[in-house]
């Protein structure tokens, strides 16, 4: 599982992080907290490969003492301010994209059904419709999608919750406790904690000093 | 292999389709030309039967470069949006598969302009009875785009990484195509004024112009696994 070893990162002249350790395993979520700018979304992005970190190590362990070469294999990454949906897509073919590149192929019935659960399973909205149409919770909606047909172990959630409604709620809550029960593991960053009250959340708190 | 086979035709499917969901991306470097072209056809009216073809090659390639240029600088545009391209760098994608990827879309593209470009301005330019169009000249043609069009990949992915992109794109990409265009124009010029071989032609311009597709096109596929790897 996901292991982070002294973590450092600077930007510019500024620490953004010093000394991070961590450990999660499976079935457990890690709840990452601070302020604002204590560098929660930064340790997200170093953790899904998309900044170095300038000292420590961060391992993925697909088995037991042995140590991923790619940690990509295993990530499933949600960003924050965002959702990574081709604008001019529908959701078909969106959902479709990223399981070809982890090399999976979900049947039509199989992503239909997926999107039933998000409510997104209308005819006339799950197929010729582009996303960018879509309101923000429904964009949020399609990506958690994503995020659970990656078939992956680990899952880095940044505000997740950001524009679900209360159903949307309950449907990521059942997702998620499906994930830990299949042995996955979650590192989310929310504000919103409540709907997480539910979960039983181990806490990362980057809320130190910085220099 | 398996896996970065198919992790480049789901990455070539997906730019076709996003390049067709947005027509006016490669709608406006063709209309460009056209419009070039009619220009160029207006502006000179009539010319010396012995000028037509220097004129046909500068019209031609000056058209051709600035249609790709608008083309390519817009290739990665779908990526840019809502944070795809960092998404499909959080992913394993082989970046020789993503890069292939991009290259043969931009081909297509690049191919799409340069096709009609040269037959526009055959006939908005050739006066003459007898028509430039030839396997050579489409060899050229096609030569300079292999160089070009792995410029434009490099180029583009550098830009999504840079925070001046609209400044440095040209500011790269103008210097490093020079002598491409100049191989091109010198090889179309030996072709259509001198009526040089093929043959003939590989071993002067036609050969620098093979030799910096080749360099060009080695080069973006080496440095691109740079450009996605973490910052």
């Amino acid at each position: 599982m996901l292991k982070i070893h002294n973590l450092e990162f600077r930007y510019q002249f500024r620490r953004i992080l010093q000394g991070v350790s961590f450990a999660a395993e499976a079935g457990e979520i890690v709840h990452i907290i601070g302020p604002n700018g204590a560098g929660k979304t930064t340790l997200m992005t170093i953790l899904a490969g998309l900044r170095r970190e300038h000292a420590g190590r961060i391992e993925y362990e697909s088995k037991p003492g042995q140590v991923a070469d790619d940690r990509r294999d295993f990530i499933e990454y949600l960003p924050a301010e965002a959702n990574a949906l081709y604008g001019k897509m529908d959701a078909m073919t969106n959902l479709r994209f990223w399981q070809s590149l982890r090399g999976l192929k979900s049947t039509d019935e199989a992503l239909v059904n997926e999107l039933e659960l998000w409510d997104l399973d209308h005819p006339l909205i799950r197929q010729n419709f582009p996303v960018e149409r879509y309101s923000t919770g429904m964009k949020r909606r399609l990506a958690l999608a994503r995020v659970k047909l990656s078939e992956t172990p680990c899952w880095l959630l940044d505000e997740p919750l950001y524009g679900l409604d209360t159903k949307g709620i309950q449907t990521f809550q059942a997702m998620l406790q499906g994930h830990l029960q299949k042995g996955g593991q979650a590192w989310i960053v929310s504000h919103d904690t409540a709907p997480l009250s539910i979960f039983k959340l181990r806490t990362l708190d980057l809320g130190g000093k910085k220099s | 292999m398996k896996r970065h086979m198919l992790q480049f035709r789901a990455l070539l499917s997906q730019s076709i389709q996003a390049e067709w969901a947005s027509a006016e991306r490669w709608l406006s470097p063709l209309l460009f030309a056209l419009t070039m072209l009619l220009l160029f056809s207006f502006a000179f009216g009539r010319v010396e039967p012995a000028f037509i073809p220097q004129l046909f090659v500068a019209a031609t390639f000056l058209t051709a470069f600035f249609a790709l240029q608008i083309a390519f600088s817009r290739v990665l545009e779908p990526d840019m949006q809502d944070r795809v391209f960092d998404q499909l760098r959080s992913y394993p994608i082989a970046p020789t598969a993503w890069f292939l990827s991009k290259y043969l879309l931009v081909l297509m593209i690049g191919l799409m302009i340069l096709l009609p470009t040269l037959v526009l301005a055959d006939v908005f330019i050739n006066e003459t009875t007898i028509s430039f169009l030839s396997l050579p000249l489409f060899v050229i043609a096609t030569s300079s785009l292999i160089a070009l069009g792995a410029l434009g990949v490099l180029l583009s992915t550098m830009m999504l990484r840079s925070n001046a992109r609209q400044i440095l794109y040209p500011l790269l990409y103008f210097p490093l195509t020079t002598p491409v265009l100049l191989a091109a124009v010198e090889s179309s010029k030996a072709l259509l004024i001198e009526h040089h071989s093929l043959g003939h032609l590989l071993s002067s311009w036609l050969g620098l112009l093979v030799i910096s597709g080749i360099m060009y096109f080695t080069l973006s596929l080496l440095l691109f696994g740079e450009l996605v790897k973490p910052e």
